[in-house]
């Protein structure tokens, strides 16, 4: 024990004050004259005793009272080990993710974990985490042992890809609550392939001691796995060849040059197989044609026959929808007849769409039903039969697409259909002079997702446009822009459905689009988009999330959605299944999803394929990330130690709180003597 | 009128004269007319002739409405005599707030002078006594008795102790025609002795009236926790407790009072208690009424 500033214990000279008045200024009692003593006696030996006493419980109070202040002002301290069970906060973080399946990873890495926490102090915290595809708190900082052992157990390996990054920051997050230090136990088989881009992003905070606990052997054993499978999701003919193919990527980690047999499993049968010869730490593609499925959802599955040292990986799920081709009506203007040739052809042309085109003047449309198609184009048709624009936004509104264009006809008619807007002005650059090129493209909008970015705008760049309508971009996203900042490619959600506007034709006077190749592209991911069908099939990865449904205000009343898991549990409870816009696909496997449109769809959810990468962090990598946290590199098993540092612990809060209890007691019983001599006068 | 007879009104008037004049004119105009006093001719009854009565009392008037003759007697008035005896002991300067016990009893002295000689015409006197007689002013009516008095009033500074016994003695002397003789003091002494060294004074005819001057702080002491008291007279110092005084003096002193009271009126004496904070028409009242008795 000791002081901080010890030069305040010269105000233990204060204690003067309590002992003049008590013991030295008492005795100095002034006299009293009276005219007479002849009715006085000595007062009694035991009053005199009695007020003593008072005075001396006064005294002691009102010493100890100025002795606790100077105490406090000198800020008495005392050291404690380190090892105190209040002081740390034991954290346990047990990495529950995709390759922890491997071997005994997981049942080993639990095993200590256990034996870590057996060795814990009673008193002192302890905190479980899991690190999967997220990091998942298991409890609070408790010391009930029994209560951290259940949640320890209960932690089951899953299918999540881990990053140390975000484990790093979630830790930087935990030390701003938790302001005492904290001993980070990390039980994992140290895939490299979780640490981030960037290494900073796990550095720990400085009250953080990180100690590394590592269950996976070196070197890393030979693993093969299905890398990635590119297969229809849609399909209407399985005859034909330019789209009734898988194309399945295998690659080995850490192994040798090897010939693998891969098979094409569809419904549980295997109904296609391929040896192929697997270079050495390399990859080898593998194709399986036809897809001869039938029609409805298939589960289709590519698998690697023969066992490695991590089977769980060895198979790539994804689901296949067989049905007839999607019709889709397109809607033009009377004497435009350019619209349908080129959207129709580039339709057709689309590698892997499966769609039949109808086209229609607009003033023949009035008796058409548009539920019957796929998705719905307006071509330049800005003035439609009003029963049928009242048909379409109903249409709309339960969950059907229309893709808008602008063409030479806005100019004349302001009003744009199902939109909501209207036409502000036209821009007609030919008479101008020059035409503009697109500007601007969001790549991540699913219409635009397979241009790549590059200098020409992955091909949206060379095309000229020469005719375009402004309008209002207010509630839509913008997906391109042109040159000058005029939005050309917008979507806007409307009930359960979409609408996407392109701002020009699809003909060549307004626009050379339908002259360049991105024109086919662009029309195989729209209306793959527009249709919905992309969503009803195929692969995903694990934890990725899904859309339920448009994200915009219901236009009537809610309907639910509907998720079955690949364990068959439903993961949405009713009130989620009314409100939810989306669900995590957590777990590997097909999920059968009912979405808000009522469309069915099955989706088959593969790990991250860099879980199958089992080669561990670098030794150096391992003692720089520990040598960053606070507590230095010290990883000994089963390291239940805690390091013997003294701490300084602070008592001037507890001795001030005493003080002022002291402060109420002299109060109460000053009050109560001098209330006794109020009472005499 | 009464606050001309409030202690406290009179502790800021600086001569005794004019003290004595506005008390005493304050009382007189506060009473109401009595058959007791104001006449100095006062009827008395008729009787009827007998040989031999002085015919300058017949009733003339009367024989003349009825042929008999009856005499006219009247009430016999003849002047008294005043004699205050003023205790000047030390323990008379106690006080707890203006006046102190010596200067109210001042006050009272002059006020029953004043009444005394200036309208009831009787002739006073005074004696101040501590251990020993200090100052005689024989009784008279004379020009100047009056100031006089005040003049010995003015000189009787406390000083020394109470002893009732010794000037007693002396004053036997002194007090050789009956009268009335005021005591004041704050009798600091055993009631039996006091009583049995002033019923001499009794035996010549003497109304006597003991006034009993004290203190309020003296009949209901308060004390602020232990406190050393000193005695005026002696300079004793004792310790009291607050529980003390607040109990045993206070039956003490009551005891002490009513023992005076009674053992003075079984001697045939008036007793009279004055706290220095009550107003002095109680005392002047005794005096008229001991001295309409008298007459």
């Amino acid at each position: 024990m000791g002081f901080l500033a010890p030069w305040f214990l010269l105000g233990l000279a204060a204690l003067g004050v309590p002992v003049f008045v008590h013991l030295l200024r008492r005795h100095k009692t002034t006299p009293r004259p009276v005219s007479s003593l002849m009715f006085f006696e000595r007062g009694t030996q035991s009053s005199t005793r009695h007020r003593r006493l008072s005075y001396l419980l006064l005294f002691a109070l009102r010493s100890a009272l100025v002795l606790l202040v100077v105490l406090a002002f000198a800020n008495p301290f005392v050291r404690r080990a380190a090892a105190d069970a209040n002081g740390r906060l034991l954290l346990i973080v047990l990495d529950n993710s995709f390759s922890m399946r491997a071997g005994t990873r997981f049942s080993d890495a639990k095993q200590q974990a256990l034996a870590l926490l057996a060795a814990k102090p009673p008193a002192q915290k302890a905190q479980i985490m899991s690190l999967g595809g997220q990091l998942e708190v298991r409890t609070q900082p408790i010391t009930d042992d029994t209560q951290l052992r259940v949640a320890l157990e209960s932690i089951q390996p899953g299918d999540g890809h881990a990053s140390f990054g975000e484990l790093g920051r979630a830790m930087r997050t935990l030390a701003q609550t938790v302001h005492g230090p904290i001993d980070l136990h990390l039980f994992s088989d140290m895939q490299h392939t979780a640490m981030p881009a960037n290494f900073a992003d796990m550095v720990l905070s400085d009250n953080v001691t990180l100690r590394l606990q590592p269950v996976a052997n070196r070197p890393a054993p030979p693993n093969w796995t299905v890398e990635s499978v590119d297969a229809p999701t849609a399909l209407s003919d399985p005859k034909d060849p330019k789209r009734s193919r898988v194309q399945a990527v295998i690659a080995g980690f850490n192994t040798p040059a090897e010939t693998k047999s891969v098979s094409l499993v569809v419904n549980g049968k295997t109904i296609s197989t391929r040896k192929v010869l697997v270079p050495a730490a390399g990859r080898v593609p593998v194709e399986f044609v036809p897809l001869d499925v039938g029609y409805g959802l298939n589960r289709c599955e590519v698998r690697i026959e023969g066992g490695d040292a991590f089977p769980t990986d060895d198979a790539s799920v994804f689901a296949v929808r067989r049905s007839d081709p999607d019709r889709v009506l397109l809607v033009h203007a009377l004497g435009d007849t350019r619209s349908p040739v080129y959207f129709g052809s580039a339709l057709s042309a689309a590698a892997q769409g499966s769609f039949v085109m109808q086209s229609v003047a607009a003033e023949q449309a009035t008796d058409l039903d548009p539920s019957k198609y796929g998705f719905v184009v307006l071509s330049d048709a800005v003035t439609l039969p009003s029963i049928f624009e009242h048909t379409l936004a109903q249409y709309v509104a339960k969950g059907g697409s229309v893709l808008i264009t602008l063409g030479t006809s806005a100019a004349r008619g302001t009003h744009i259909p199902l939109w909501g807007g209207e036409v502000k002005d036209t821009h007609d650059y030919a008479r101008t002079g020059s035409p503009v090129s697109v500007g601007q493209l969001d790549f991540s909008y699913p219409a635009l997702e397979q241009v790549q970015p590059g200098p020409d705008n992955g091909g949206w760049g060379v095309v000229k446009v020469f005719y375009a309508a402004v309008l209002d971009a207010d509630q839509a996203r913008v997906a391109a822009r042109l040159t000058d900042g005029t939005p050309l490619l917008l979507d806007k959600p409307l009930g359960e459905g979409h609408l996407l506007l392109f701002a020009s034709g699809l003909e060549n006077l307004t626009n050379d689009l339908p002259l360049h190749p991105v024109f086919v592209a662009f029309v195989d991911r729209a209306a793959r988009y527009l249709s919905g069908g992309q969503s009803l099939g195929g692969s995903r990865l694990v934890d990725s999330f899904l859309q339920l449904r448009a994200a915009a205000e219901p236009v009537r009343a809610v309907p639910n959605v509907e998720v079955i898991d690949p364990d068959g549990r439903r993961p949405l409870s009713l009130s989620e299944a009314r409100t939810a816009q989306s669900v995590r696909l957590e777990r590997a496997g097909f999920y059968r999803i009912r979405f808000a449109n009522g469309r069915d769809a099955l989706i088959g959810v593969n790990p991250d394929r860099r879980e199958s990468d089992l080669q561990p962090l670098p030794e150096d990598v391992q003692r720089l990330w520990t040598g960053s946290s606070g507590g230095g590199a010290d990883q000994s098993a089963g390291a239940a130690s805690i390091d013997a540092k003294n701490r300084t612990i602070s008592l001037w809060w507890w001795v001030m709180l005493f003080a002022f209890a002291v402060a109420v007691a002299e109060t109460v019983l000053a009050g109560v003597y001098m209330g006794t001599q109020r009472e005499e006068v | 009128m009464q606050r001309f007879l409030d202690p406290n009104v009179l502790a800021g008037i600086s001569t005794l004269d004019l003290l004595a004049k506005t008390v005493v004119d304050g009382f007189v105009a506060g009473l109401h007319r009595s058959p007791d006093f104001g006449f100095s001719q006062e009827f008395a009854e008729y009787r009827a002739y007998v040989p031999g009565d002085d015919l300058r009392h017949v009733d003339w008037n009367l024989f003349a409405r009825t042929e008999r003759c009856y005499l006219k007697r009247y009430r016999g008035e003849t002047n008294s005599q005043l004699t205050v005896l003023l205790d000047a002991s030390n323990s008379m300067l106690y006080t707890s707030g203006p006046p102190k016990k010596m200067d109210y009893a001042r006050y009272l002295a002059a006020s029953l002078f004043y009444l005394a000689i200036h309208n009831q015409r009787d002739a006073a006197g005074l004696i101040v006594f501590d251990d020993e007689v200090r100052e005689y002013i024989r009784p008279a009516t004379r020009t100047g008795q009056l100031a006089r008095l005040f003049a010995g009033l003015e000189r009787a500074e406390p000083r020394a102790l109470t002893d009732f016994g010794k000037p007693m003695k002396h004053l036997q002397n002194f007090l050789r025609r009956r009268g009335i003789v005021i005591v004041i003091s704050d009798f600091y002494e055993q009631p039996e002795t006091i009583v049995r060294t002033v019923a001499p004074l009794r035996f010549h005819g003497n109304e006597v009236v003991l006034l009993h001057i004290l203190d309020p702080q003296e009949i209901r002491p308060v004390l602020r926790g232990s406190a050393i008291l000193v005695d005026l007279e002696t300079d004793k110092r004792i310790e009291v407790v607050p529980e003390y005084a607040r109990t045993a003096y206070r039956a003490k002193i009551d005891a002490h009072m009513e023992e005076l009271r009674s053992r003075a009126r079984s001697a045939g004496m008036d007793y009279q208690l004055l706290v220095t904070d009550q107003p002095l028409d109680r005392a002047l009242r005794e005096y008229l009424s001991l001295r309409q008795a008298e007459n």
